[in-house]
């Protein structure tokens, strides 16, 4: 089963975590959102499929280019 | 038919000129995806219109009673041609002759090349693939010495490569392996763009090999790296799609600076209204919304061309037109950063004020800008020193400029949202929002010492937050005319093309009196 891994675009703080494991999700789901410059940046699903994986929790620093999910199509 | 032998000769020398590199290893390109430099220059320029120069340079062989038995030609193929029926130069690397290297250039003809853009004022296309007639420690036998680069007369293709860019557009395409000076000649361009096949670095795999990094070509120089660090604009999926970006770019632009930038006829209405503009901006400081939407609204109907999508993502940069009418479109992405400049956004935004000065565009910025980017890593970057570069290109630059503020105007990288020191158009939305610096931290900065006296420093914060928010609308602004306009979001494409006809007249063919560096 192909898997996507979905990385941050920018640096930032978890702000909320709006899926969990084993969620069905549709292609531009809102998966995350990242707190940066005091917005709130959505991370939606490139993909349709199930997730199957969150590295990050809330309030947590991530670096832009980091895994924060992944999702099993 | 006095000269018909001569004729003949000239024939034979073309055919095998056309050859390039011969049929196996033409069909080793084939067999790779990639096309030939003769087929490339084809599907780029108008049908039937290439005019080459200097088809037949090469080197020859002749036998012992002077006939020619061999010949291989030069690895660069120039000569002029239109695209829209417009006249340009192309000059293309055949990576069938020695894989594009030195050794079988003949190097006046990438100079002539370059040299006719300049001279005759033409758009020049470069069409890269190997190391652009760029070095190969081959030519240390061939020549029987070394080279030092830039030796005695040996500038000319690194002045051209440097001049042209304050004198014609130059466009470059980066189709298959390009490295060192094929690199160089990529980057040294108004427009670049590489296939996804392709691969671009400053030395190939081997010679990183030998510094202790063992890499793929895609690892080293693939399109994601190029692209994300702005080396390269664009990256596509076929040749193609290459060459209908060159003429797409070249379709908004002079052919020199000696001219203006093209009008062309467009049947979208100028006041057209979206009635989406009046939800575009969330209420919630905190959401972001998408900006592309905004600017294809407000342009003619499918006349925005991005540039650089994948660079400096908090700020877009593209060409558009209103009213058939060229113009420089500037527009900010709050989904990166809110929107704040980071070190490469300025570095972008930088580098497109300078195209939009030299090439006569009116730029168009539709702004978000909470600021520079901050932070550690931000500080790092030398934020402020790209940021005060950006600062200066947009108040260098004198072409027409129009601001339409949609949200944040925040900071130094807030002010610079036209050029300072001259009149500009400018219009806020209702959303508009701006201040020195944001009210998150600002206030502890500023009221340190009521803070700390009160009892409860907490509240104290939210009642000076709860003042300062009371006064913080955009009509308070406009009262004491600190802002000229607010207006009704959808009517920005009629004030836009309302600006374009304005600034029209104002667009003065000539050299920017500084030249565009790449």
């Amino acid at each position: 089963m192909p898997e996507t891994r979905i990385r941050s675009d920018l640096h930032g703080v978890i702000w909320k975590i709006e899926v969990a494991v084993g969620d069905r999700v549709a292609q531009g789901d809102t998966l995350i959102l990242i707190e940066s410059m005091k917005m709130e940046i959505p991370v939606s699903a490139p993909c349709a499929g199930v997730v199957s994986g969150i590295f990050v929790k809330e309030e947590q620093q991530v670096a832009e280019g980091e895994i924060l999910a992944m999702i099993t199509v | 038919m006095v000269w018909q032998p001569e004729l003949d000769e000239l024939r034979e020398r073309e055919r095998l000129a056309r050859a390039m590199g011969g049929p196996e290893k033409v069909k080793r390109q084939h067999d790779g995806g990639r096309l030939t430099v003769r087929e490339r220059i084809d599907r780029l320029l108008d049908e039937a219109s290439f005019h080459e120069i200097g088809a037949i340079a090469g080197s020859a062989e002749y036998d012992g009673s002077g006939a020619l038995c061999g010949f291989t030609p030069s690895n660069t193929v120039f000569g002029r041609g239109t695209i829209e029926g417009r006249p340009v130069v192309v000059v293309g690397d055949d990576f069938t002759v020695r894989g594009g290297s030195a050794d079988a250039t003949i190097h006046e003809k990438t100079v002539m090349a370059e040299q006719m853009a300049n001279e005759f004022r033409l758009p020049v296309i470069r069409i890269i693939e190997g190391s652009g007639g760029g070095g190969s420690v081959k030519t240390i036998e061939t020549k029987g010495r070394a080279n030092l680069p830039g030796g005695v007369g040996g500038t000319d293709a690194f002045y051209y490569c440097t001049a042209n860019l304050a004198v014609v557009p130059v466009v470059s395409l980066g189709l298959g392996s390009v490295a060192g000076l094929g690199a160089a000649r990529l980057a040294a361009s108004h427009y670049s763009v590489m296939t996804r096949s392709s691969a671009v670095f400053v030395a190939g795999p081997p010679v990183v090999a030998r510094v202790g990094q063992v890499l793929g070509k895609q690892e080293l120089g693939g399109w994601e790296i190029q692209t994300r660090c702005g080396a390269v604009d664009d990256a596509v999926d076929t040749e193609d799609e290459a060459f209908a970006a060159a003429r797409r770019f070249l379709s908004y632009l002079p052919t020199s600076v000696q001219s203006l930038p093209p009008l062309t006829a467009s049947d979208d209405d100028p006041v057209r209204r979206d009635d989406n503009l009046m939800s575009a901006v969330p209420r919630d400081r905190r959401k972001v919304y998408k900006t592309r939407p905004i600017v294809e609204t407000l342009v003619d109907h499918g006349s925005f061309f991005e540039i650089g999508r994948n660079f400096g993502r908090s700020v877009i940069t593209g060409l558009a037109r209103l009213e058939g009418r060229p113009i420089a479109m500037l527009a900010s992405d709050p989904y990166h950063y809110g929107g704040s400049w980071t070190a490469d956004a300025c570095n972008k935004l930088t580098r497109f004020v300078d195209l939009a000065q030299t090439f006569h565009l009116p730029v168009v910025y539709l702004m978000d800008c909470p600021g520079f980017m901050i932070g550690l890593e931000a500080e790092k970057a030398a934020t402020i020193r790209h940021g005060v570069r950006a600062m200066a290109a947009v108040n260098q630059c004198n072409v027409p400029w129009c601001t339409i503020i949609m949200r944040n105007s925040f900071g130094v990288a807030g002010a610079v949202h036209q050029p300072a020191g001259r009149l500009s158009l400018r219009y806020a939305w209702p959303s508009a929002y701006w201040g020195s610096l944001p009210l998150e931290g600002g206030i502890e900065a500023a009221y340190r010492a009521e803070i700390d006296a009160a009892a409860d420093p907490a509240a104290k914060l939210r009642e000076i937050e709860h003042r300062l928010n009371r006064l913080r609308s955009p009509f308070r602004t406009a009262e004491t005319f600190w802002v000229e306009e607010i207006i009704d979001p959808r009517d920005t494409r009629r004030l836009l093309c309302e600006f374009s006809r304005l600034a029209q007249p104002l667009l003065t063919p000539g050299s920017s009196s500084f030249p565009m560096r790449p």
